[in-house]
């Protein structure tokens, strides 16, 4: 009895404090959860959860290309997640760039399109082009969602403020304010070579944006 | 035995954020995965299997198009993943690690790798191939047939499949959805499945 006693009182004493009797309150379950092989596959899934999907498919195109290839890029200065900027006069003269505009940041689609080009640097690098991902999300929301993503290796600009400045000068920014899913390429002497204005309901291939990269010679 | 609570007590809060990521996995809505003892569809492989994984999967006499059933080995690992997928990404060495335990166990024969790259093109699918150097067949799925037809499962998804000798199509002996503790937990989970 004495021994039950000494065993429950240090647990109420107020020395442990609420915190510590949640806690182990808690214990029983979360080592429950824990293990369960359902909660281990699923904890991804939190970052899933936290995707908004769309009630219905948008119309797949929903703005008028205000460029066409041979045309020169428009300039653009943008801010990136990390705390630096992105410039047209970056990649002139220099390399070919390589925009992909994603819609909306915490979307199914665009979550699902960017972490396949984390493991085609070599593949952009080898054809002497640099890739930056677009979107109209400002840039705490980007930060968020891209480190929520586990990293990419490539800049990712906000085209936040004002409000798509590049996205409607390309002619690729939707009525409800949000870019087309759009692959641009540019070559060294900033020219446009190549448009994709993609179905915004799928992920463009990968491999026809590499085909397309690798067929741009001078 | 206050010390021994608080200190299990710190080794679950340590030890929760790695448990929890063991089973990294992108979920697919509406996914209804085979459970095990289903019959699993005899799939396409498609055309482009090259001679080397022809000849690992068995099949080195035939030409052109190749479906499951026409792999003659008693047990396989088919995995459902996609390049776009992180914790595909992530997997690729471990799943290259299981492939050598197997053969340095000597199930080379008997157990074999298969990835079937959901919503991938050919072309996404060499991209993976090439960064992981991954060395057991990988079949382009860019229409999603294949992941329709075993449940649209989400990434990576492990479907072991097992036959008897003389039977055509494969049974589901184990099914499970993301990434795997360590490959030889997985291998033993494997070889004890199959029957």
């Amino acid at each position: 009895m004495s021994r039950s006693h000494s065993w429950m009182t240090p647990l109420a004493s107020s020395r442990r404090g609420p915190f510590c009797r949640i806690l182990l309150a808690a214990l029983p379950l979360m080592v429950v959860i824990g293990f369960s092989p359902t909660a281990r596959a699923e904890e991804a899934p939190a970052f899933t959860d936290s995707l908004f999907q769309a009630p219905e498919p948008l119309k797949s195109v929903d703005s008028v290309l205000a460029v066409k290839v041979g045309d020169p890029m428009p300039d653009f200065d943008l801010p990136t997640i990390d705390g630096g900027r992105v410039r047209l006069s970056d990649f002139v003269g220099k390399k070919k760039l390589v925009l992909s505009f994603v819609p909306a940041a915490w979307t199914p689609v665009c979550s699902g399109q960017w972490p396949g080009y984390n493991i085609a640097r070599e593949l952009f690098a080898a054809e002497n082009a640099e890739l930056v991902g677009i979107s109209v999300d400002n840039v705490p929301s980007l930060h968020a969602w891209v480190t929520q993503m586990g990293g990419l290796w490539f800049p990712v600009a906000s085209d936040f403020w004002p409000h798509g400045g590049l996205t409607g000068k390309l002619g690729i920014l939707r009525p409800e304010g949000v870019a087309e899913r759009a692959l641009f390429i540019v070559d060294e002497k900033g020219i446009i070579r190549y448009i994709d204005v993609h179905d915004i309901n799928s992920r463009p291939d990968l491999g026809v944006l590499l085909t397309a990269l690798r067929g741009i010679k001078d | 035995m206050k010390r021994t609570m608080w200190a299990f007590v710190l080794a679950v809060m340590v030890l929760w954020p790695g448990l929890a990521r063991a089973g990294g996995a992108s979920e697919a809505a509406g996914s209804e995965a085979l459970p095990v003892g289903a019959t699993f569809p005899d799939v396409s492989l498609g055309s482009d299997l090259p001679d080397a994984h022809r000849s690992y999967l068995g099949i080195a006499q035939k030409d052109g198009p190749v479906r499951l059933a026409d792999v003659t080995a008693p047990v396989v690992i088919l995995e459902i993943f996609s390049m776009y997928c992180p914790h595909c990404q992530r997997e690729a060495p471990v799943l290259n690690d299981l492939y050598a335990l197997l053969e340095r166990g000597g199930h080379a024969d008997t157990v074999k790798m298969l990835g079937i790259g959901a919503g991938n093109s050919a072309m996404e699918v060499d991209i993976y191939r090439n960064k992981f150097q991954t060395p057991y067949p990988l079949v382009a799925d860019q229409k999603f047939e294949v992941h329709d037809a075993c449940g649209k499962v989400g990434t990576p998804y492990f479907y072991v499949l097992a036959k008897k000798p003389g039977e055509t199509a494969y049974t589901v002996v184990l099914s499970r959805l993301g990434r795997m503790d360590s490959p030889e937990s997985f291998a033993a989970d494997v070889l004890a499945a199959a029957p």
